[in-house]
């Protein structure tokens, strides 16, 4: 299978599972208590085939590519949902371009039916040093490690990059937790004391650079329309809360300047939709896929983090209270900024190209 | 030594007619247009826009919009796109003062002229001959379009108007004016007993008072009508039937004609970069907010390629709402834009400089430029218009 499945199709099955899945109600509830991740709807999600959504039908996936990555983020986004997909997303993508056959067959099926829960580092983490036959050091700040059971970290052997790939019950492996105000998602602080390299744990890239490219249009579009689908959904809230609430005997909808804000929201919403479908429609190997993929996110996270922070003002007193959602929004938008590039890091990326060109 | 190019006839060959419009692009683009004119007469610029408008005919690119039936090339519309591509690469002039004639005039006349309006007018467009003006908005009428005033009596064979139309562009050069005026002060609605006219400008008691600009220019002016007789066969539709027709005439703006405009900044935003390698996109913060508005232009340009397609596969099952998007993205955009390079270029694009017809909103005179990109913003329903049909039409939200 390819990419000339639905995406509309596709996008409307994703989001009908997780209207009814994962329902407003659903989601303040699991803001307000402790969690690892949804682990049920994890389980949902993967008898679904959605974890399986990139990974090649020959390991059990559906072999989709860029745009069904965004289609699926928009709708998780959508829902603020509590499962670690981007690094499933990011894992397939590093298996693909630079993991040897015995790797892609150990991993892929395990990604591909969800059994397997990925945190992938991001650009700037820390690196590793693997010369030996075993790895020591610690890496802070990983996301989703902590409901992860296997581990995707950056390293340097014979001073050349590379990926190491750990279990995280491996002996000598420990993850600490630290939680986020964003409670969809969570941080984990990995340290690794003698821990073994087995002969499948290194991933070497023949191109080191190519690859970081490659894993960050990937996660810029993931990331991108997962903010999109947010934005959508918490100004969609705004907008019904602001058709029933009433003061001064009218519903503060009908007043022109908070309507021409909502207006605003809108059509940015709009535009910035259109950016992030166009650059997933891009194939990988376009000239112009990683430029229109980190213009999209860089667009797209900061765009609804304002929209996110004004609902909350939007709703008034209820947008500061826990009991209503928009403060989920707000959180995951504000991760969404800073996760795989922020925004003056892939702004500079962006000049670059641009002088270029 | 001149070839004989026959773009026209290229049409099935993508490649091929794009080549075809470049080679003659390279060799017809008047040479030095620019800084030719720049600041030029008005009668000059005029003469230099007929010629070139003369070029363009040679090779059945005067209207590249227009069906074959009325003079056009009779092009698919994804080659009318590729026209205004190249021709906005190629840095071609504009045909400034001919923009009501070239899209609002056949906008109107296609779907709502009679047999008689279309062989009497359309053929003088093409010719480059009549330039027409668009006589809507009034001091007491502008984002309220329909609270016009100006009045249409019927006399016998004519109807006598009264009142007085504000910013008409070009209509001190123009010939015909595409009218407005209500015949019914007593109908339900503002909206009903308002019919659409063609006028010409030289009939008795039509006096045309230029308006001095922010820019410097007077590119368009008040006109006043003074017992104004106009020929019942001059109407437009069936009388009452005005403010319908009018939607068809201001349709024009949301297609090909953005489309041209934005892809005409598309490419000077490329140039302003470069050429400023050595100066501003040294410094981090300008080469930041320089590559932020990069990801806002693309944006733009994808919103009106899928409006162009969707225009193209039904015109009628075009989204209704994606225009307004465009045009509250697009005039804030052009503005900030602008106003950037203001800011990165600092005292030297502020002085006074002659504004150079024929370049659109991309003169790449700053201040000028800057300007101007206020024609999108308040031009056409203003800004805070679009905000309450997006909150109020497309989004449901109560009328305050």
């Amino acid at each position: 299978m390819s990419d000339d499945l639905d995406l509309g199709v596709l996008a409307g099955s994703f989001a009908e599972m997780l209207d009814a899945e994962w329902p407003r109600e659903k989601a303040v509830a699991y803001a307000r208590a402790d969690h690892l991740y949804a682990e049920d709807l994890w389980q949902q999600m993967a008898a679904l085939g959605w974890t399986a959504l990139t990974v090649p039908e020959e390991y059990g996936g559906l072999g989709m590519g860029s745009a069904a990555v965004a289609a699926l983020h928009g709708a998780l986004g959508a829902a603020a949902a509590p499962v670690p997909m981007l690094g499933t997303t990011l894992a397939v993508e590093l298996l693909l371009r630079a993991g040897n056959a015995a790797q892609q067959a150990a991993w892929l099926p395990g990604l591909a039916d969800g059994s397997l829960r990925a945190a992938v580092a991001q650009p700037g983490d820390t690196v590793v040093a693997a010369d030996g036959d075993a790895v020591s050091g610690s890496v802070a700040n990983l996301l989703d490690a902590a409901s992860a059971n296997i581990l995707f970290l950056r390293a340097v052997r014979g001073g050349k990059p590379a990926w190491i790939v750990l279990r995280s019950d491996a002996p000598g492996l420990s993850v600490e937790r630290h939680a986020l105000t964003d409670t969809t998602r969570t941080l984990g602080t990995v340290t690794l004391d003698g821990v073994a390299l087995d002969g499948d744990a290194l991933i070497v890239p023949a191109d080191a650079a190519a690859l970081d490219d490659a894993l960050l249009r990937i996660a810029a579009l993931a990331i991108a329309a997962d903010a999109i689908g947010g934005g959508e959904r918490v100004l969609a809230g705004t907008i019904e809360y602001m058709t029933v609430r009433q003061q001064f005997d009218r519903v503060i909808g009908s007043f022109q300047a908070l309507k021409h804000r909502v207006a605003d929201h809108q059509t940015a919403l709009v535009a910035a939709r259109g950016l992030v479908e166009y650059a997933a429609g891009l194939a990988a190997d376009h000239p112009q896929a990683l430029l229109m993929a980190i213009s999209a996110k860089q667009h797209a996270a900061r765009a609804v983090a304002e929209i996110a922070r004004d609902c909350i003002q939007l709703h008034g007193g209820v947008g500061f209270t826990a009991e209503f959602f928009p403060h989920i929004y707000l959180k995951r938008a504000k991760v969404n900024e800073a996760i795989h590039g922020t925004r003056p890091v892939l702004l500079d990326r962006i000049a670059d190209m641009l002088e270029a060109a | 030594m001149s070839r004989v190019y026959d773009i026209v006839g290229k049409v099935g060959d993508e490649q091929a007619f794009r080549q075809e419009i470049r080679d003659w692009l390279a060799e017809k683009i008047p040479a030095g247009w620019r800084a030719r004119w720049q600041g030029v007469r008005e009668e000059e610029l005029k003469a230099e826009i007929v010629a070139w408008l003369e070029e363009r005919r040679k090779v059945g690119l005067a209207t590249p919009h227009w069906p074959r039936e009325w003079g056009g090339p009779g092009l698919p519309f994804a080659y009318q796109i590729m026209v205004y591509e190249e021709f906005a690469r190629a840095d071609a002039p504009e045909l400034d003062m001919y923009t009501i004639s070239l899209f609002h005039t056949p906008a109107t006349l296609f779907e709502h002229g009679t047999q008689e309006q279309k062989d009497k007018y359309l053929s003088g467009i093409t010719q480059g001959t009549d330039i027409w003006c668009q006589g809507f908005s009034e001091p007491g009428a502008g984002s309220d379009l329909a609270a016009l005033r100006t009045s249409a009596r019927r006399e016998g064979d004519h109807y006598v108007v009264n009142g007085q139309k504000i910013w008409s562009s070009s209509s001190m050069h123009a010939r015909y004016c595409l009218l407005l005026a209500r015949t019914d002060p007593n109908g339900k609605r503002k909206h009903d007993g308002i019919s659409y006219f063609i006028m010409d400008m030289h009939s008795p008691g039509v006096e045309v008072r230029p308006i001095p600009q922010i820019t410097g220019e007077s590119e368009f002016a008040e006109i006043f009508l003074d017992d104004v007789k106009i020929p019942v066969a001059n109407l437009i539709g069936a009388e009452g039937n005005g403010w319908n027709i009018a939607q068809s005439t201001l349709s024009t703006e949301r297609g090909l004609l953005i489309f041209g405009a934005v892809e005409r900044l598309a490419h000077s935003f490329g140039l302003d970069g470069r050429e400023a390698k050595d100066t501003w996109m040294r410094d981090v913060q300008h080469r930041r907010e320089y590559a932020a508005l990069y990801a806002e232009l693309q944006s733009i340009r994808l919103m009106i390629r899928q409006l162009l397609i969707e225009l193209e596969a039904n015109p009628d099952k075009a989204s209704p709402t994606l225009p307004t998007y465009i045009k509250l993205t697009w005039g804030p955009f052009l503005q900030r834009y602008t106003e950037f390079l203001l800011r990165a270029e600092g005292l030297e694009a502020l002085k006074w400089q002659p504004s150079i017809p024929g370049t659109g909103h991309s003169s790449r005179l700053r201040m000028n430029d800057f300007l101007k990109s206020y024609g999108w913003t308040i031009a056409g329903g203003s800004n805070e218009i679009m905000r309450n049909i997006v909150s109020e039409r497309i989004l449901g939200m109560p009328r305050g």
